[in-house]
């Protein structure tokens, strides 16, 4: 097993410093000066060659790219041209918002693709089936943005039943002022007994969390059909129905619980995925997390802000893949061998 | 078991996430996290949702908190906790009284004494007096980023008693004009902070004599930044007046708009043309549409290449479909007369341009080229990005198709574009230049100065237009401008038909409009293209 862990640890160590050389590419390869972004499209000659000092512009490739690694490990990731704040600073005031929708979405992804999923298996080959594969297939591949739109037209512009963007009514910061200790709003106001903000946070979450939860819901519900139907073919399967288990029975008493196996070992990865999927649907809500700022930060072409959402993305899936690997490889020592 | 693992597995990444969201321990979101300004009013902090005016705009609002270097989006909320010694006024084409109530100037125009009005109040507590006026320009000046160089024709500041104020100028100067800037004219309290007062300001304080203060500021959140009434304002509060503002950042124009639909924010700064056109017949919203300071250049290379021959850049001034591209922006433009927009002293009217295929090609034949003559080969590079600018290279492209004229245009991000049009082999340049321009202060010198007047290196002189006539011409303007307001006027008139008529150096396409969105209930609104996307919100009156 540590011969293991250290092979796992390697790899996920290669793969973020691969990241941090493309981050840094990345930043040098695209097209621009970064003093000009950050000096402004008038700015003098001292004030842009100030700005080429502050961001060591003038040193040769190899040294930026040395100060870059140092100061990312140092916990220094540069400073966005558009918010002139630390990267570091920003992201932490984003990331929570983000994982907020995400958190929300992929509950709501379980607690309804798994249940679909039970009645897609136990009803195999009639109008549920049919319905939940269709449904989930439509899941899957409708665009985001699109049905992000839909959605807000439909059931907020048009009906009224939810808000049409934003994380929570702001006028409730002067009247309930919410205590933060995760910086993630419905976690807060829950630990607090915010309630007034809790609510309009939860009422707020809905319509862009069905619209993220659409694609891991799909995937769930068409996962846990198949595991289940492959559940409900073996052995004990058969023991069960002899012993006089009725179908519904079989599936969510016995074969439910081996058949989540993959479905959970999915959903880890998933989160990584629906992070960045989250990005347009958060511009269509305006929901305040890495997505808005990632896209203000491309508009403004601020290349240490993108670099640091790359960054941040990357690490998010090589932390997410190493933990289910780590863990498959307690659990299965055929894992651990391979 | 395993399912139980792979739960942990899911926790843990969640516990990852969360912990390094975990930093902010302690920390109180909302009322309890504004520093409380002295003066500030308590009974107007409490705002209900009709006397708060919200403001929806495209982009993060603050970027810079310090009045010296401010010169970026904050402008929307600055002008309204910040006031300058007097305000543009885009109809009669003058400054007018704003913390200064009557100013003189010599007539050489070298000096001007300003006369600050009584019993205005710094949010601070501490009066607006003359010294506070000099303290707060000489910082900014000092401090020299921004736009602090609209001061450079100050050499001396003297507070000669509590209300006058006298600048003595190295060279004649409208500083009554300078004075209205949008950035960088802010007269603030310098003793507001008992450390270092750009860490101060930094931190969301404030120290302006508006009638706002700020209230929270919370970046990247949604409603990022939160304003209330000041109740010392010297303007008063009698009178129905919005006591709170917030900035609600909405980068999707749909979702912006369904707010403004559903009457949850008072004012959208930008919509496209369809949702603009769907405003215009909406009962519960209002529209404005004003002609801006801002207007495209079609800029030709008058130094190299084939453009260096005036007529054929003459031809492509005729080529252009300026009445077709108007229409196509459908409001988001207006035609140009000449270089100068309405609203600025120094605009002609009578100066539109029109499309002359047949003048065009006659042009191009004296030169050599056109249809049947030899094929000419052109550059042009733009905006990457800019559905506008690319409609005009479109219609463009296709004229002078039909004239045996290829265009290779190219988009480009702007430090792109301005790099290759900067560089220093001149074989390197575009043959053509597309770019928007606007003034830092409502003063139409900005455009000569900056864009036509001969430069050792290349900064926003990308026609390469070097001219000594044209640069003496250009000199002389800003003493017209303080001494001789009818001059000045003649002098921009006979330079625009030598830069645009003779010169041919840059063709005019359109100036770009505003288009406001407002809820019904507000009263009172007008756009003052001085002061790009700003709501001067005390005059407005919040109506039912």
């Amino acid at each position: 097993m540590p011969r293991y862990l250290i092979r796992r640890l390697g790899q996920a160590v290669l793969v973020v410093a691969g990241v941090i050389v493309l981050t840094f590419a990345i930043m040098r390869l695209v097209p621009g000066d970064p003093a000009v972004a950050y000096a402004g499209p008038k700015a003098t000659a001292a004030e842009l060659a100030d700005a080429r000092r502050r961001f060591g512009l003038d040193d040769p490739l190899p040294v930026q790219l040395w100060n870059y690694v140092r100061d990312l490990l140092g916990g220094d990731w540069g400073t966005s041209l558009h918010t002139r704040q630390p990267v570091r600073d920003d992201l932490f005031q984003a990331f929570p918002a983000s994982l907020e929708l995400v958190g929300a979405a992929l509950i709501i992804a379980l607690v309804a693709g798994i249940p679909l999923g039970i009645a897609a298996a136990r009803y195999k080959g009639r109008l549920p089936d049919l319905s939940v594969r269709l449904s989930s297939m439509l899941a899957v591949s409708v665009p985001v943005f699109w049905l992000a739109l839909a959605l807000q037209t439909v059931f907020a512009s048009g009906l009224g039943w939810f808000p049409v963007a934003g994380e929570y009514d702001a006028s409730l910061d002067r009247t309930s002022p919410l205590h933060l200790y995760t910086n993630i709003t419905a976690v807060d106001a829950l630990i607090t007994g915010n309630w007034p903000i809790l609510t309009s946070t939860l009422a707020h979450l809905v319509l862009p969390a069905l619209v993220i939860a659409a694609y891991p819901a799909g995937v769930v519900a068409q996962m846990t059909r198949a595991a289940l139907i492959e559940e409900s073919s073996r052995d004990h399967a058969r023991l069960e129905r002899a012993l006089g288990f009725g179908e519904t029975a079989v599936l969510t008493r016995f074969a439910l619980r081996p058949a989540l196996n993959p479905v959970l070992s999915l959903i880890a990865l998933v989160f990584a995925y629906s992070i960045v999927n989250g990005f347009l649907v958060e511009a269509v809500f305006n929901w305040p997390g890495l997505g808005r700022y990632a896209a203000d930060s491309i508009r403004s072409l601020d290349t240490p802000a993108i670099a640091g959402v790359t960054l941040l993305v990357a690490v998010l899936y090589v932390v997410a893949n190493l933990a289910v690997d780590l863990l498959q490889g307690v659990v299965d020592p055929r894992v651990r061998a391979r | 078991m395993r399912w139980h693992m792979r739960l942990l597995a899911a926790g843990a990444v969640a516990a990852v996430t969360v912990t390094a969201a975990a930093c902010s321990g302690g920390q109180v979101r909302g009322a309890a996290d504004s520093a409380p300004q002295s003066g500030s009013s308590a009974g107007a902090a409490g705002g209900t949702a009709d006397d708060t005016f919200t403001y929806v705009p495209n982009l993060d609002v603050v970027t810079d908190w310090d009045p010296a270097s401010s010169y970026s989006n904050e402008n929307i909320a600055m002008e309204n906790i910040y006031e300058s010694l007097t305000r543009y006024n885009p109809q009669t084409k003058k400054a007018e009284p704003r913390l200064a109530s009557s100013w003189t100037s010599s007539p050489d125009g070298k000096k001007w004494t300003f006369t600050l009005r009584e019993g205005a109040k710094f949010h601070t507590g501490k009066p607006v007096d003359a010294a506070a006026a000099k303290a707060s320009i000489e910082r900014t000046m000092k401090e020299g980023q921004g736009a602090a160089y609209i001061w450079g024709a100050v050499k001396k500041i003297e507070a000669k008693d509590a209300t006058t104020l006298e600048f003595t100028l190295k060279y004649p100067a409208p500083l009554d004009l300078i004075a209205s800037a949008g950035y960088a004219s802010y007269v603030y309290d310098t003793t507001a902070a008992s450390g270092d007062l750009k860490k101060w300001f930094g931190e969301g304080h404030d120290a302006g004599s508006g009638p706002y203060t700020i209230d929270t500021w919370q970046k990247g959140k949604e409603t990022e930044l939160t304003l209330k009434a000041f109740d010392d304002y010297w303007g008063g509060w009698d009178g129905a007046h919005y006591k709170k503002i917030a900035y609600r950042v909405t980068p999707e124009l749909t979702t912006a708009w369904q707010l403004l639909q559903r009457g949850e924010v008072s004012f959208v700064q930008r919509l496209n043309a369809q949702l603009f056109a769907q405003a215009g017949s909406t009962d519960t919203v209002q529209t404005s549409q004003t002609p801006s300071f801002q207007n495209l250049l079609v800029l030709f290379n008058t130094a190299d290449g084939p453009l260096k021959d005036v007529k054929l850049r003459q031809a492509l001034q005729k080529a252009i479909d300026y009445d077709g591209l108007v229409a196509a922006l459908k409001g988001a433009g207006v035609a140009a007369s000449g270089l100068v927009p309405e609203g600025l002293l120094g605009n002609i009217p009578g100066m539109t341009p029109k499309q002359d295929l047949a003048g065009a090609e006659a042009l191009l034949k004296e030169a050599g080229y056109g249809p049947g003559g030899k094929p000419l080969d052109l550059t042009l590079t733009y905006a990457q990005g800019d559905a506008d600018q690319e409609l005009l290279v479109t219609l463009l492209s296709s004229a002078l198709d039909k004239l045996n004229v290829k265009l290779s245009a190219k988009p480009l991000q702007w430090t792109t574009q301005w790099d290759q049009g900067k560089a220093k082999d001149p074989s390197k340049r575009q043959d053509i230049f597309v770019m928007y321009w606007f003034p830092d202060y409502a003063d139409a010198y900005s455009w000569f100065i900056n864009v036509f007047h001969g430069e050792k290196d290349v900064q926003f002189n990308l026609s390469y237009l070097k001219d000594a006539a044209i640069d003496k011409e250009i000199d002389e303007l800003p003493a017209l401008t303080a001494t001789d307001q009818a001059a000045a006027e003649k002098a921009y008139a006979d330079l625009q038909n030598k830069i645009i008529n003779e010169q041919a150096a840059v063709a005019v396409p359109y100036v770009q409009n505003y288009q406001r969105a407002y809820s019904k209930s507000v009263q009172g609104y007008v756009d003052n293209p001085a002061y790009p996307n700003v709501v001067f919100v005390y005059d407005l009156k919040p109506g039912a």
